[in-house]
């Protein structure tokens, strides 16, 4: 992490969060890979199919038909030696000749066409399974950016959650002094309930005593008598 | 018949019985003091950064075109104690269910305040039992 860089600060395009970006890459992933459902390597050949093409084949065929052109120049000037010009030798022989080079011209129009045609079918499955595979990798960034806004958000939850018990904690020490200041006048009764609960176990030594008398007949008329 | 008889009855020291006396008189005051309310913070409020995560679980919902809630819609505005804690404090509920037993039921609210002094003016109350004295007859023998 060259000069100190903080690792975890990466910004995000502007406006985009990670459940955004998430979500963007999740459904554009979903589309392609439905789309590629139905979809055929048909459909991209045409990017693929070569605009010169035909100028190709024309232009072989061309050839094809110079090189036809002179063996019948050559078969006809051999056949006006052999004195064979125009007759039915000649004539067959042309006609052999012409076909050979018209199916060859045939075969080098097909082989070029099927060359242009492997091609971009080749080029456009290409381009599909890469654009399956972006897919795929989208979806797995999308993954991803989900993943890390929902461990930012945990983290946020659990710190949050640590800062909220310090304040509670706080809160609930502030209500116990409270409870300590509205109960002291209860509690110091406690303390003369406790000490007088004490006391009676010993009353029996201390207690005083009050002695009663009740006089009897004998002392009313013992107190008559000394009148 | 012919004599009298005597009788010894056993009595509380005089200090006790003081001290009892002026036991149950700080009983008498004490219990005359009545309910305390708390008028402070119950609940610490939401920290900022629960704050920050609720938001971004919106943010996780609306990003899927799910349903999202404003926490503010469900939780009070929290007040701020004077050390700076933000928490919610039960007092005014409680205060308003005081209020309620005074609108609905005001004899007996009435009667249960009159145990204890008036927690504004400080006046005893009607039936507190400080109001009520009683003369206590003191047993024990002087100088015991």
């Amino acid at each position: 992490m060259a000069g100190g860089a903080n690792p975890n600060n990466v910004t995000p395009p502007a406006g985009v969060n990670p459940f955004n970006a998430a979500a963007m890459a999740q459904g554009t992933a979903m589309g392609r890979v439905g789309q590629g459902l139905t979809a055929t390597a048909a459909d991209g050949m045409s990017n693929y199919t070569n605009p010169y093409e035909t100028q190709v084949v024309e232009a072989t065929l061309r050839d094809v038909g110079s090189q036809a052109q002179m063996g019948m120049n050559n078969l006809a000037a051999q056949a006006q030696q052999a004195k064979a010009f125009g007759g039915s030798r000649h004539g067959i022989a042309m006609g052999e000749l012409g076909k050979s080079f018209n199916q060859q011209a045939l075969d080098q129009a097909a082989r070029l066409r099927q060359q242009g045609f492997t091609t971009a079918l080749g080029a456009s499955q290409a381009d599909m399974a890469t654009q399956l595979g972006a897919a795929g990798q989208l979806a797995g960034l999308g993954q991803q950016a989900f993943n890390y806004g929902k461990d930012i958000q945990n983290q946020q939850m659990v710190q949050g959650a640590l800062q909220q018990q310090l304040s509670q904690a706080l809160i609930d020490a502030a209500k116990g002094q409270y409870a300590g200041y509205t109960g002291a006048p209860s509690n110091a009764l406690q303390q003369i309930i406790s000490a007088l609960a004490g006391a009676p176990s010993s009353a029996g030594q201390l207690a005083g005593e009050t002695e009663k008398y009740q006089p009897g007949l004998f002392n009313f008329l013992q107190v008559a008598a000394s009148a | 018949m012919s004599g009298g008889s005597k009788s010894t009855q056993k009595n509380l020291p005089k200090f006790y019985e003081q001290d009892l006396q002026q036991g149950m008189d700080f009983a008498q005051d004490v219990s005359a003091v009545g309910y305390t309310p708390y008028y402070g913070p119950d609940i610490s409020a939401f920290s900022p950064m629960q704050n920050a995560s609720f938001d971004s679980t919106n943010m996780m919902a609306d990003a899927f075109n799910m349903p999202t809630a404003d926490p503010a819609n469900y939780m009070p505005e929290p007040t701020t104690f004077s050390n700076g804690i933000q928490g919610y404090s039960s007092a005014p509920l409680y205060g308003e269910a005081v209020d309620a037993l005074a609108a609905n039921r005001p004899g007996q609210k009435n009667y249960m305040d009159s145990f204890f002094v008036d927690p504004v003016t400080g006046q005893p109350g009607a039936n507190q039992p400080s109001a009520q004295p009683v003369q206590y007859e003191m047993t024990a023998k002087r100088g015991k």
